[in-house]
């Protein structure tokens, strides 16, 4: 792994210089308070120090609406949606959205391998960077360091407010090949970079946690305060789930068949025709989402389906805290100790 | 975990694009269910497995999904049966013979054939469910020399919701062919039985090694007929259940029709009941 010490001030000729391979994508600063990750059309306007874009990262692999196909009412055809394979560079990611990536390529390429989320991968390469953790961060509850650095080309550690530059694969090495800025340097750990939010439990207890809580109090508690708006599914970095609708043209000639982000937090997310929900109470879907983060995937992959990046709390309009429903439930279960029902 | 790297090109498939199959024939068989035959483009074979659904749409309406209604061993064509009861449905009530429909599929896991060959088949049918099990039904008539006792249990509301008619007749003359039905309310031309379909089960005679049982219906349904078939001690590993969620993209992606952490349209819609009795959801 080679090493290089980068200039503040030369990242933007760095970004320039990764424009050679195809579009890049960062982080940008949206309204006065938000950041979106968007194709760069001038380097430096690009944000490196951000707390958290509000959409993930995925609306780049799975775009929150997308055409699946085209169809025309009035000849009879329909046309499958061609996905273009474009070289893309995703800058100043953070540790924890790559990872969400990581488990999207799982949720998307695992069973049956969708070809569109495939090819919107394929030639994808990333940079990441390194974060102060705000008071929603708590990734590294769930594994996640700051620097960890799977997944990435290249990454950007700040070291007293300039970089070093990790070079972690030949991708990377490619991406930077003829950018004259960077000297060699020895890798530096920062120290002081601190997560304020905490899961009290090191990630591999929660399984545990999570057989014993199917019929927690701390549910209901839950669904008290939540509004059902589902938000917290929209931003989440590794919620896949999605609804599919014809929309037609208002000729009623043509029209597309489009899938959207849905959301298993509203209520008729589980219904089927005739009115028969199979979620129909709050509590239940509260429930099942977060045991789609801590229990299912996770049994099966042991990992949790969770990044920590804090968008689900941060942009919560009742103020619910997914680290703090966590912690609720381990406090639960260790004054109740074994004496739950088990799920088996 | 599946790595985006171990992932061959060749693997990817467009998912969500369907068949355009032709109706060959359709009828209006109850005030609120049409059947269909349909036909694949040039001669291909749906290649199901009894107790397999299909993605059905149509361009501008939507899509959702659908038991398959036919045996795989009748050839060439399949059949389906659509109760008009969703926006899609409701649409799907003028197709005739020589519409086009969008068929994606088959998916999901059908009856465990090779486990059940030589078995004694229970076919517990509750209104539609029957649409399903008739699946089931004709492949074991179809080859009927390689199944047991073939008993089939199906109630409706009323006696106009049944099914099938003429095939409920032909099962009732047959002799290799045990049919019990009963409506819950009858009307003054009924001379069967009347009641749930569960008080069909207690004069049964089982032979508890041999039985499997295959229950669809209404969701409220299932644990009824499975206490009885608990109180006449059957396994819980010789009963199958077919589920209905919102299977809504039929591959295992969209996430609607989860059952606790289960996919209904790839683990099922056909379970084993002892796999899914844990499920706090599922019944």
């Amino acid at each position: 792994m080679e090493c290089f010490s980068l200039l503040r001030t030369d990242v933007p000729t760095l970004i320039d210089h990764l424009g050679v391979y195809g579009d890049v994508v960062a982080p940008h600063r949206k309204g006065d308070v938000s950041y979106s990750f968007e194709t760069v059309k001038d380097s430096s306007e690009v944000i490196l120090d951000y707390n958290r874009t509000l959409l993930p990262l995925k609306k780049a692999f799975l775009p929150p609406v997308e055409k699946l196909l085209s169809f025309s009412l009035k000849e009879k055809t329909s046309s499958p949606e061609e996905v273009a394979i474009e070289p893309k560079v995703y800058f100043a990611v953070h540790s924890y959205e790559m990872q969400s990536i990581l488990r999207l390529d799982h949720s998307m390429l695992s069973g049956n391998v969708e070809s569109n989320y495939l090819k919107r991968r394929t030639k994808s390469r990333f940079v990441g960077i390194s974060f102060n953790p705000d008071e929603f961060h708590f990734s590294e509850s769930v594994g996640i360091a700051i620097e960890e650095m799977e997944g990435f080309d290249l990454f950007l550690n700040e070291v007293e407010g300039e970089f070093q530059l990790y070079v972690l694969t030949e991708n990377g090495r490619l991406l930077i090949h003829g950018f004259d800025k960077l000297k060699t340097a020895e890798p530096e750990i920062v120290e002081g970079r601190k997560f304020k939010k905490k899961i009290r439990y090191h990630y591999n207890r929660l399984p545990r946690v999570f057989q014993y809580a199917y019929n927690s109090e701390v549910w209901a508690d839950v669904t008290s305060r939540c509004v059902g708006c589902g938000a917290c599914n929209l931003t989440c970095p590794t919620c896949f789930c999605f609804d599919v609708s014809d929309e037609v043209t208002v000729t009623a000639e043509d029209g597309l068949r489009q899938r959207s982000w849905d959301s298993c937090m509203l209520s008729s997310f589980a219904e089927v025709a005739g009115g028969e929900n199979f979620r129909d109470k709050m509590v239940n879907r509260t429930r099942h989402r977060l045991y789609r983060k801590f229990k299912y995937i996770t049994d099966e992959e042991g990992l949790p389906w969770c990044v920590g990046c804090g968008r689900c709390t941060a942009f919560c309009p009742a103020g619910i805290s997914l680290p703090d429903i966590i912690n609720d439930l381990i406090r639960e279960d260790e004054k109740a100790q074994h004496h739950q029902r088990v799920l088996v | 975990m599946k790595r985006f790297e171990d992932v061959k090109s060749q693997e990817a498939q467009d998912l969500y694009f369907p068949t355009m199959c032709k109706v060959t024939q359709s009828k209006q068989i109850t005030s609120m269910e049409k059947w269909y035959e349909l036909e694949m483009p040039a001669g291909q074979d749906l290649g199901h497995s009894p107790g397999q659904f299909v993605e059905v749409s149509a361009y501008g309406i939507g899509e959702a999904p659908i038991s398959i209604s036919s045996s795989p061993s009748k050839k060439g064509r399949f059949e389906l049966c659509i109760r008009q009861v969703g926006t899609l449905t409701n649409v799907l009530k003028n197709y005739e013979k020589g519409d086009l429909l969008g068929i994606r599929g088959p998916y999901g896991k059908g009856y465990p054939m090779e486990q059940l060959l030589g078995k004694d088949i229970l076919i517990i049918a509750g209104g539609i469910g029957l649409v399903p099990l008739r699946s089931l039904i004709h492949y074991v008539l179809d080859n009927r020399k390689d199944f047991g006792r073939l008993i089939i249990l199906y109630g409706a509301k009323t006696p106009d919701e049944l099914l099938f008619k003429e095939e409920l007749a032909d099962w009732t003359t047959r002799e290799d062919v045990e049919f019990h039905m009963t409506v819950d309310q009858g009307d003054a031309a009924w001379t069967g039985k009347t009641g749930v379909i569960t008080t069909l089960i207690p004069s049964l005679k089982l032979n508890l090694n041999t039985t499997f049982a295959a229950i669809t219906g209404p969701p409220i349904m299932y644990k009824f007929v499975i206490m009885s078939l608990k109180s006449k001690q059957l396994g819980d590993d010789h009963i199958y259940v077919s589920l209905e969620r919102r299977m809504k993209c039929g591959v295992g992606k969209c996430g609607h029709c989860q059952i606790n952490g289960v996919y209904c349209c790839q683990d099922g819609p056909v379970f084993n009941y002892a796999d899914i009795k844990p499920l706090e959801e599922a019944l």
